[in-house]
């Protein structure tokens, strides 16, 4: 190789790490109420941040020279809440055109500027799980982001070192798109049959290029790359972790049967609705599940639902995250952990769990983030009250000790990029009261009365 | 029947080029030598010499400077008082080229990975196959001050490779070529309905395209050294046009407008590496530091966003006062980049790409007033695309031995008032007519109808309304058309709020009137491409629209407005 060759990849390199240098955080966080997560609620305690890491916790502990210090007495300090199932902060979200596409990454089209990110960050949110969406059976790899609002480069946001997740879906989303096609799946039978085949093609294709590897000879031409069928080998290796739409209990008990066989071994059921009644059967496999508190009833394969379901999986030994899958939800996500308590009576660190230490588990982060521990990354999220409670409101979040939300610097408007042809509209908070009420009920029920809990 | 044709055809194509050698139209030029003298010569950007004297000779510069001898052959141009520069180079176009047809709906559609002429992949295309002399598109740009232009295939994420194109009236299109296929065009741009849909998969397919092309390029290499005992290579036309980019001698350069998709592209060829030039780019002012370390060569759109109007209201709120103020410095920043690019020493070109004509002047004259320096100005039209196109040592300066690229003007090319009188393109001379100063003798501007009057005896020019006719209702608002010279351009206008969209590729041919047109749907582009009959003063048509990999057809329909 030419010596400016290798100049020119050492430069790249170079470059590349100077780039994805992100702002680190020293902090002093004194007298609050500090929820742990893994170790219960400490009063009156302070946590240390060096360089963007929980150093110290304890009581009386002294800001070094330079650092600032937060006052959060009579406030609450948790860990940064974790979104296992978000499509904020991306470019395009499904590549819907084929079935299988396990070879398109949401890494590539990761969008710094979209001001939900920020409106998460509102929420005390501080990582989300950027997903591929579910208009195919094995759809794109997604990205885990930490949200760092106010870079335009999207490598400041990822999550350095996450693992590497998939997202996969079953039921009436891939097969609508097969029916609009004429082309398979358009019935559950058809989602397995697509897995098994996938799958079934990454081993023919594995053995390829394993022959192709062992060949010693100097002659030799490599077989075809396919990036698709590579990630699928990525997948049966345990290199990238599935994470699979779902909701009915016949599907997600049919994905464990197909994971069994392919001795795939790590898989989250996102929304998994019906994941309840197979509680047991999910725990002795060691799937995970990321569910809804208490939505369902969008459409028929959701009907069947309850909200007990994240307290009966977590008693039953799953690993269970309550997640958004929306840009309004992921703002108040606290009040969606909160629900397990009234369903299912989860204590405040199994209820907290919910939202931190359990999806980064899912998402393969918890050695990073989760809990407020020495050594873990400073994303934490101070409340005025607990988080748990109807009244919390969401006050300051860091990011690697880094502050990227403050409520009391709050400002209207945060956008980065403005389209300057764009129209302006006034902003309008749609207010009930202005309705005409003359005719109120006078109708006959519609579906979504027939349907409504709230009378 | 056919032969016969043939025949025919064949007759006429001796017989026309016997009379083109003759020349009884008596076009052409009685001589290929020209002095143009007492000019003020800007050889280069910064190097000005007044009373200078320019010599070309059978498309070549022979002779810059003060004491020239004139050839005795030579047709005088007397220049006094007129201003000479380089002319200029567009990095990125479509100039000259032909929309092909939209290829029939295949069978296959649906198979994990459509046909790779559906899915837009055809590296292996040359714009050549789409150059077309007669396009009025080419003399249309020269009349700006353009000499050549970097011109790109239309198609999808990979249409082919680019050629640098004379902007001259040629016979055929051999004439126009100075440099073949001298970058692999790519776009992000998705299949209608089919793999690669969008971004996800056009990120993805590059990738699996470009490891088998390297794997390709490997097993040709030893297929060549020796066939002996090893499979034949496939003739894989994809993976051969990639050849030249994996060994770097040839670059990609990918059409991305936005900051986020400029970094893409970025990311691309960190992974891959092969050479990357961005063009068409419309947001930079993010990214200078990766465009300064990385050193890839830039071309700005020349398009910029129009300027806000404030909203007059005495009563407006202060919420929207505060957006008004933010709307404004975005604006400010996209005028001022040209700028800060030029601070930050980085060097860039221009691509007018998307641009309509009437506005490539303006918007120059609008990042001079937004801190691009005259210079600078000049060097992105000249000097910088000569070096980063690889032909500095044959144009793009005014200078004794370069190509004979020339542009003639009645004042300083920066300044209001500046117009094009001649333009040189490869040695052929092209004349324009100068407006003349506000005219003194009021009864000659009587007699002729202003400008400013609709011609009414033109079909299209004129205001139009418009019904589109979408699943959502019925839009409606008014097409506005103006005749430049053969040219027209026109503004969309909608009755929903949206703002006045620019048309762009206006054409109206035997009673056929296409156009499109870019709307913004919040950040996602939709394309409507426009075709429609017209007859009298009603025009019924069709519009496509694209929008983030889907498309489908509208009904348009539109009625000439006054008596």
């Amino acid at each position: 190789m030419k010596i400016k060759n290798i100049l020119t990849i050492v430069f790249a390199l170079f470059s590349t790490v100077v780039l994805a240098q992100v702002p680190k955080g020293d902090l002093l966080i004194k007298g609050g109420t500090v929820l742990t997560v893994t170790n219960g609620a400490l009063e009156n305690t302070d946590v240390l941040v060096r360089n963007g890491k929980i150093s110290k916790i304890g009581k009386g502990l002294r800001a070094p020279r330079g650092v600032e210090t937060v006052d959060a007495t009579g406030k609450f300090v948790m860990p940064g809440i974790i979104d296992a199932h978000s499509h904020i902060a991306g470019s395009a979200i499904n590549e819907g055109t084929s079935q299988v596409t396990s070879e398109v990454s949401m890494e590539d089209v990761v969008n710094p500027l979209d001001v939900s990110i920020y409106r998460a960050l509102a929420g005390g949110v501080t990582s989300i799980h950027l997903m591929h969406g579910s208009a195919n059976v094995i759809g794109g790899q997604n990205e885990t982001l930490k949200l760092r609002y106010g870079f335009t480069n999207p490598d400041d946001l990822r999550f350095e070192g996450a693992p590497r997740t998939i997202k996969f879906a079953l039921g009436e989303n891939p097969t609508r798109g097969g029916r609009a096609r004429g082309i398979q799946p358009q019935s559950r039978m058809g989602v397995e049959n697509m897995l098994r085949n996938s799958f079934t093609q990454a081993v023919e294709y594995k053995k390829k290029w394993d022959a192709y590897k062992a060949n010693k000879s100097a002659r030799k031409v490599a077989p075809e790359y396919d990036l698709r069928l590579q990630t699928l080998v990525d997948i049966m290796n345990g290199d990238v972790l599935v994470h699979c739409h779902s909701y009915r209990a016949d599907e997600i008990y049919m994905l464990l049967k197909v994971f069994s066989d392919f001795n795939i071994p790590k898989l989250t059921f996102q929304h998994a609705n019906e994941a309840y009644k197979v509680a047991p059967e999910l725990a002795a496999f060691g799937a995970n599940a990321s569910v809804f508190a208490d939505w369902w009833a969008y459409k028929l394969e959701v009907y069947y639902s309850t909200a007990y379901n994240a307290a009966i999986l977590h008693n039953a030994g799953v690993n269970t995250s309550i997640n958004s899958d929306s840009g309004e939800l992921i703002r108040h996500l606290f009040h969606e952990a909160a629900k397990t308590q009234k369903y299912g009576d989860l204590t405040d660190d199994q209820a907290l769990a919910m939202i931190t230490l359990n999806p980064a588990k899912q998402l393969g982060i918890d050695d990073r983030v989760g809990s407020i521990e020495v050594g873990k990354d400073a994303d934490i999220a101070i409340f005025d009250s607990h988080p748990l409670s109807v009244y919390a409101v969401p006050l300051m979040t860091f990011v690697d000790g880094v502050k990227y939300f403050d409520k009391s610097e709050d400002r209207k408007d945060v956008r980065l990029y403005i389209n300057p042809e764009a129209a302006i509209e006034d902003v309008m908070i749609y207010d009930r009261h202005e309705d005409h009420r003359c005719l109120e009920d006078a109708f006959l029920l519609t579906m979504e009365d027939l349907f409504s809990n709230k009378k | 029947m056919l032969r016969l044709h043939l025949v025919l055809l064949l007759s006429f194509t001796v017989l026309h080029t016997s009379l083109a050698q003759s020349d009884p139209s008596g076009k052409s030029a009685v001589t290929r030598t020209y002095a143009i003298t007492n000019a003020t010569v800007i050889t280069k950007p910064g190097s000005e010499l007044k009373d200078a004297t320019v010599v070309i000779r059978d498309g070549l510069i022979v002779g810059v400077g003060q004491n020239q001898t004139i050839p005795s052959d030579a047709e005088v141009i007397d220049a006094a008082g007129l201003f000479v520069y380089p002319a200029f180079i567009d990095g990125l176009a479509n100039t000259g080229a032909k929309r092909p047809e939209n290829l029939p709906r295949p069978q296959n559609l649906f198979t994990p990975d459509p046909p790779n002429d559906y899915a837009g992949i055809t590296p292996e295309n040359s714009v050549l196959s789409q150059l077309d002399v007669t396009s009025n598109t080419i003399g249309n740009i020269r009349k700006i001050g353009f000499a050549i232009s970097h011109t790109a295939p239309y198609g999808r994420m990979l249409p082919g490779s680019g050629s640098l194109i004379l902007l001259k009236d040629a016979e055929h299109m051999d004439e126009l070529v100075l440099a073949k296929d001298v970058a692999l065009y790519a776009q992000f741009v998705g299949a209608p309905g089919a793999y690669p849909g969008n971004i996800l998969g056009i990120m993805a397919k590059w990738r699996n395209l470009y490891r088998n092309a390297v794997q390709h390029k490997d097993h040709v290499a030893l297929y060549a050294e020796n066939p002996s005992g090893l499979p034949r290579p496939v003739n894989d036309r994809v993976s051969l046009a990639f050849h030249p980019v994996i060994d770097q001698s040839k670059a990609v350069m990918f059409d991305v407008s936005s900051m986020l998709d400029v970094r893409r592209a970025m990311r691309l060829q960190n992974d891959l590496g092969f050479k990357l030039m961005v063009a068409g780019v419309e947001q930079a002012w993010d990214i200078m530091d990766e465009l300064k370390e990385t050193g890839t060569p830039i071309f700005l759109s020349m398009d910029l966003p129009d300027a806000p109007k404030e909203n007059k209201d005495d009563d407006k709120t202060d919420e929207v006062k505060a957006l008004e103020a933010k709307r404004a410095e975005a604006y400010k920043t996209y005028v001022s980049q040209a700028g800060m690019l030029q601070e930050a020493g980085i060097k860039f070109g221009f691509s007018t790409k998307g641009t309509s004509n009437s506005k490539i002047k303006k918007n120059l004259m609008t990042m001079i007033e937004n801190g691009l320096s005259e210079d600078a100005a000049l060097a992105a039209l000249t000097t910088n695309p000569a070096s980063m196109l690889g032909i500095d040592n044959v144009t793009g300066t005014v200078e004794a031995g370069k190509m004979a690229n020339v542009l003639v003007t009645t004042a300083p090319y920066f300044s209001k008032n500046s117009e094009v009188k001649m333009m040189f393109v490869d040695g052929d001379r092209h004349d324009y007519v100068v407006k003349e100063k506000k005219s003194k003798d009021a009864s000659e501007k009587d007699a002729k109808p202003s400008q400013a009057t609709v011609d009414n005896s033109d079909p299209i020019a004129g205001e139009w309304s418009y019904a589109l006719i979408t699943p959502g209702g019925e839009q409606n608002g008014k097409l506005k058309f103006t005749k430049q010279g053969e040219k027209y351009e026109g503004v969309m206008t909608f009755e929903d709020g949206t703002p006045d969209t620019d048309l762009n590729n206006i054409n109206f041919r035997e009673g056929v009137l296409t156009f499109d047109v870019e709307l913004d749907a919040g950040g996602q582009a939709i394309q409507l491409v426009v075709e429609g009959k017209v007859e009298e003063k009603s025009m019924e048509g069709k519009a496509s629209a694209s929008f983030a990999g889907q498309s489908f057809q509208l009904d348009i329909n539109a009625n000439k407005d006054g008596k």
